[in-house]
């Protein structure tokens, strides 16, 4: 039998709840409920945010395709995020600015309040909000929620080059950003 | 007067971000997909808005996806973020950082603070849906597949926070 594994409902339910307290954990323990960090990357007084964050994407996409490698993972049957370009780039956009004003994201904000923060369940009610914004005016920008699409294309799919030589790229590219972050660290 | 406060205490963020990363892995490999979070904003709104006027909601095309269901609360994400306040309580907790408190700029005014806080909470729940999915569901489970989605997003989101940050330099520094 090989991964991922198929769980009933009421399993896949308890699950949710045990990975979920995981993230929790390991995203406040990061320093990740709090806006002061959350925020300091962009103003260069604290690069938590992104030291978890391409820690985080590392370790999982190490084992993602280390898995699919050795066969105990079947990828065929893993859902890969799909992209939709130009939506994806203009709401990435959207979100950088919702997230400096903010101080928060979505599951930084659940975070935020766990760790006693009222202003994070004010973002969390502005997140609902703005929702509904998005659902009210979907009618005019169906055309472009759907435009652009690529399915659930990869790095290695898109380039036609092995996983390890993108996740190469990845390791270099977020050893450099480490070193550096750690030596500005040292000289301020 | 000077006031001492007390300094939350964290892990290191490598640390932290191995554990997130071993999480999601997991996630990945039990249920085959990754973890989320703005999804369960949505379906709130959604389902709240449907027992409120059921006739409005219903012409809301995009919330259909949740009110034309037969349990829309018995949902994955919905749950692991009850899972995810549960562990981030635990962890403030046990390490003493839970206070209750609004958090903000020291300058910023109290009132200032919510209209921020709510505001910039607008701009992201339009965001995740535009973008379907926020830092959780597309940049870090998309990042971590390789996928286009979650580098088009991480691009995008921190090149426009540090344009952001630098037009307005007095927002969180």
């Amino acid at each position: 039998m090989s991964a991922p594994f198929i769980v009933s409902q009421t399993a896949g339910l308890i699950l949710a709840v045990v990975l979920g307290l995981f993230f929790g954990l390991f995203l406040e323990r990061g320093g990740l409920g709090n806006p002061h960090k959350l925020t300091g990357v962009f103003y260069l007084t604290d690069f938590s945010v992104p030291k978890a964050m391409f820690t985080a994407i590392l370790v999982a996409a190490t084992g993602l395709y280390l898995l699919s490698d050795l066969k105990i993972l079947d990828m065929q049957r893993v859902w890969i995020v799909p992209t939709f370009f130009w939506p994806q780039l203009v709401g990435g956009a959207l979100f950088g600015i919702g997230f400096l004003v903010s101080g928060y994201c979505p599951g930084t904000a659940v975070a935020g309040l766990a760790s006693g923060r009222l202003d994070a369940l004010v973002t969390m009610a502005g997140i609902g909000a703005g929702s509904l914004v998005f659902a009210i005016v979907y009618p005019a920008l169906e055309g472009f929620y759907f435009s652009s699409s690529m399915e659930g294309v990869t790095l290695p799919s898109l380039l036609g080059i092995s996983h390890w030589v993108v996740m190469a790229f990845v390791y270099l590219m977020a050893g450099g950003m480490f070193y550096m972050m750690e030596r500005y660290e040292r000289t301020r | 007067m000077e006031v001492i406060m007390k300094k939350d205490s964290f892990w290191s963020p490598y640390i932290a971000g191995a554990g997130l990363g071993l999480t999601l892995l997991a996630t990945f490999v039990i249920t085959g997909w990754g973890l989320g979070a703005s999804s369960a904003f949505s379906l709130l709104t959604g389902v709240g808005l449907g027992k409120l006027s059921p006739e409005y909601a219903n012409k809301l095309t995009y919330f259909s996806q949740y009110l034309n269901v037969e349990s829309p609360l018995l949902n994955w994400v919905l749950f692991e973020i009850m899972g995810l306040f549960l562990g981030a309580l635990v962890g403030a907790l046990l390490a003493g950082n839970f206070r209750l408190r609004l958090d903000k700029p020291v300058h910023m005014s109290t009132w200032t603070r919510v209209l921020t806080a709510f505001g910039g909470g607008i701009i992201i729940g339009f965001a995740s849906r535009l973008a379907r999915g926020c830092t959780s569901g597309v940049a870090l489970s998309g990042g971590a597949q390789l996928a286009l989605a979650g580098w088009v997003f991480v691009i995008a989101m921190f090149v426009s926070g540090f344009i952001g940050a630098a037009l307005f330099r007095r927002l969180w520094s």
